[in-house]
């Protein structure tokens, strides 16, 4: 039985006849498992799949990095991230380098550890660098509620977290159908994307596995055979219609959308979020009184058209020559979830 | 953008949760779930359960694909 | 005040002097005494006639206690897997000491016994040493180098280049275990797991190995940076590309716990008692039939093969059945969450 709709899902997508079509995923992880698994080359010639903007870390601009570096070397802040930000480039250095001068910049797996870290280290200032999608916002306004009710003031955010519904509705001609990140709609639920629908939008939410992979691609191959725009919620056994309305209800608690800038696409209108006034004394910009950051990019970098898939990333002059996952330039070469990367170590 | 791996909820106590990942221990916050117990699976991602887990991937994936042929 | 000397190193056991002395005589010379161990400026050694094999490694590991292991017994299994590598039967070991001052004495104490304790085990001598104390903060609690020497059988030849295709590439047991452990002990990640080092002199095996058939193209320890890094290296050196199969790569459940959680791949976790035997085909029975008796391989099994295409490239059959890249080995293991 099960081996069946496994053999079932597999022929869909292999015997897809329709015409060319561009299937974008806008999350890291399934770029990761994608390649991973070697589904592209599961897909017939007809589909392309897009690695678009999807990883917090290779859409978060330069001067993020920036204003960061400046804590740690400037104001003697420890500095809390998650691994995969350590590399990114900034306009003179990356937190790595930051770290290797002496700066304090320690690794951690959540908000909330970095919360404890600042409860068990009164004498530092601690500041946890708040990226990610609505999947992570949750848990960093969560460490909020922490430090506010055990009175550790010596915690703060740097907010660089963005939502993706803007995202999508700018990135609609990129795209004939979206692989929807099913872990962001296990927090928003699917009332957005049913929304993008009657804009035109098309998607399937997607699970991790191979499995799940593998069934969100036949239901979208089979969908968009059908011609018109669609929603499937392939991923029903972790995401549901209502997604979680606490984890919704925190980042409206503490955070408020502003206008972003995803690194390669620009500022996205109400794509960003930050800390609401009264959060202020947990706001890393203003309690630092950070200094706005002018930040350099490197010219012949192509990231922002690999975001938005108008180019594969070996089309990009720096590409494996000057841009490398040892020695980054842009974006999506930093993060090992970036498209450039993944084709960059898959060999792709 | 978001690793999340599968864990089983071991004990509960004040929103916060142990939970086991194939093995692996871990403190999470457990307050963006209600009425959890112990015995459930949940999708933890940066220290935080972030959806409860019904049912396991084969499943779902003959389900769906058996509605769509 | 006696009673307080002896609690932690100080400057002074690093000086030449009588505590120097001392230092040697109650917790070096107490475990490491055998008949070659010299009490002059250098050991005088009679070897056979024949090939040697030489080697050197500096062990730096915080902590320097951990569950399965400590910095002693890896600075011994480093050296003497090496040597083993090479198909040598490893002979004698000196060591470097280089002690933070305030070092606990009994720490010390339980590292130099960890460490006869394994040279024995692995048949191996030490024969010279050297203790030096750095100030306070210059060095991590203790560093100590091994060097060894070891002699190889007639007929044995392994070497990273002699990778041929057809070949099977072997791994001696689950990956990653050593690697874990550390990250755990660490204790950043607040990740607690039942897992154990791995860490364990293969000379044994080796020996075993190599007794079942001589003709084994490439033995690599798989240390830092872990299988994949060392298939790499083999891939590159012999100009061949490797096939593994990712669902015969033996990996812990906890240490696949551990790797998910942090989104880390077990294969570019360190080993310190993992070998990557690379055979012909015919002889891959033999020899998983002896490392299977083996006490540190027993969980032996065949990973993958060596491929013709794809020179310098490590691929995986995948568990959708299709081929993929392994991602080149680079840079420091980050934890991946978002």
């Amino acid at each position: 039985m099960s081996e069946k709709s496994a053999e079932k899902a597999l022929r869909i997508i292999k015997n897809y006849d329709g015409p060319r079509v561009r299937i974008m995923e806008v999350c890291g992880t399934h770029t990761h498992e994608n390649f991973r698994l070697g589904v592209r080359q599961l897909l017939p010639e007809a589909v392309d799949l897009i690695s678009g903007p999807g990883c917090p870390v290779c859409v978060t601009p330069a001067d993020y990095i920036d204003e960061a570096v400046w804590l740690a070397r400037e104001k003697g802040v420890t500095v809390c991230t998650f691994g995969d930000l350590v590399r990114v480039p900034g306009s003179r250095m990356s937190l790595a380098e930051a770290r290797a001068e002496g700066g304090k910049v320690r690794i951690v797996y959540s908000p909330d550890d970095a919360c404890s870290y600042a409860k068990d280290h009164p004498e530092e200032e601690v500041v946890f660098l708040s990226v990610g999608f609505e999947t992570t916002t949750p848990g960093a306004c969560l460490s909020l509620v922490r430090a506010s009710r055990d009175g550790v003031t010596n915690y703060s955010l740097l907010t660089a977290n963005k939502t993706m519904p803007q995202a999508y509705r700018a990135l609609k001609g990129s795209a004939d159908a979206f692989l929807y990140p099913g872990h962001v709609n296990a927090i928003t639920g699917t009332g957005v994307c049913r929304e993008l629908v009657k804009e035109g939008i098309s998607g399937v939410v997607a699970g991790f596995t191979a499995n799940e992979l593998v069934t969100a691609f036949a239901l979208c191959l089979a969908m968009l055979q059908k011609g018109e725009p669609f929603f499937v919620n392939a991923y029903p056994r972790v995401v549901r219609e209502e997604g979680s309305p606490e984890g919704m209800r925190l980042i409206d608690q503490w955070m408020e959308a502003c206008d972003t800038e995803w690194r390669g696409l620009g500022v996205i209108p109400g794509s960003g979020l930050k800390l609401r006034k009264e959060a202020e004394a947990y706001d890393a910009r203003i309690k630092y009184e950070i200094p706005r950051m002018e930040a350099r990019t490197h010219t012949a970098c192509r990231c922002g058209e690999v975001l938005q898939g108008r180019c594969r990333p070996s089309d990009c002059p720096l590409f494996g020559k000057g841009c490398t996952p040892l020695h980054p330039v842009g974006a999506c070469m930093v993060s090992g979830e970036g498209a450039c990367s993944a084709y960059y170590q898959y060999g792709m | 953008m978001c690793v999340g791996l599968p864990a089983r909820v071991m004990n509960l106590k004040n929103g916060r949760a142990v939970v086991d990942a194939s093995g692996a221990r871990k403190e999470i916050s457990a307050e963006l779930l209600e009425d959890l117990e112990p015995g459930d699976y949940v999708m933890v991602h940066a220290g935080v359960a972030i959806a409860r887990i019904r049912g396991n991937d084969q499943d779902q994936m003959d389900d769906l694909i058996d509605d769509l042929l | 005040m006696q009673e307080n000397k002896r609690k932690a190193v100080t400057l002074a056991h690093g000086g030449g002097g009588r505590q120097t002395n001392e230092l040697i005589h109650e917790i070096f010379k107490k475990y490491f005494d055998n008949p070659d161990l010299t009490a002059d400026d250098a050991a005088v050694l009679s070897m056979d006639e024949g090939r040697i094999a030489m080697s050197t490694d500096g062990f730096i590991v915080s902590p320097a206690e951990f569950p399965g292991g400590d910095i002693g017994k890896l600075s011994i299994c480093g050296t003497v897997n090496d040597l083993a590598c090479m198909g040598a039967r490893p002979m004698y070991l000196t060591c470097a000491f280089v002690i933070e001052e305030g070092f606990p004495m009994e720490k010390l104490d339980r590292i130099a016994a960890s460490m006869a304790r394994t040279a024995e085990e692995a048949g191996v001598r030490i024969v010279a040493g050297d203790t030096k104390v750095a100030g306070r903060g210059q060095v991590d609690g203790v560093f100590i180098t091994t060097t060894g020497i070891g002699r190889i059988p007639e007929g044995v030849e392994t070497s990273g280049t002699k990778a041929r295709p057809g070949d099977v590439v072997i791994v001696t047991g689950d990956v990653g275990r050593h690697g874990c452990t550390i990250l755990l002990a660490r204790e950043d990640f607040g990740i607690d797991a039942d897992v154990t080092s791995d860490c364990a002199p293969l000379s044994g095996a080796v020996e075993a190995m190599l007794s079942a058939t001589p003709d084994i193209h490439v033995i690599r320890d798989a240390t830092r940076g872990g299988v994949g890094t060392v298939l790499y290296e083999i891939a590159e050196q012999s100009g061949v590309g490797v096939n593994i199969d990712a669902a015969s790569l033996p990996v812990d459940q906890s240490v696949r716990g551990v790797c998910g959680l942090l989104g880390l791949e077990p294969l570019y976790l360190a080993c310190e008692g993992r070998l990557v035997v690379i055979a012909p085909k015919d002889r891959a029975d033999d020899l998983l039939q002896v490392l299977r008796q083996g006490k540190y391989t027993a969980d032996a099994a065949v990973i993958g093969e060596i491929t013709e295409d794809m020179p310098g490239r490590v691929t995986m059959t995948t568990e959708i059945g299709s081929k993929t890249l392994l991602p080149p080995p680079g840079g420091e293991l980050l934890p991946r969450i978002c």
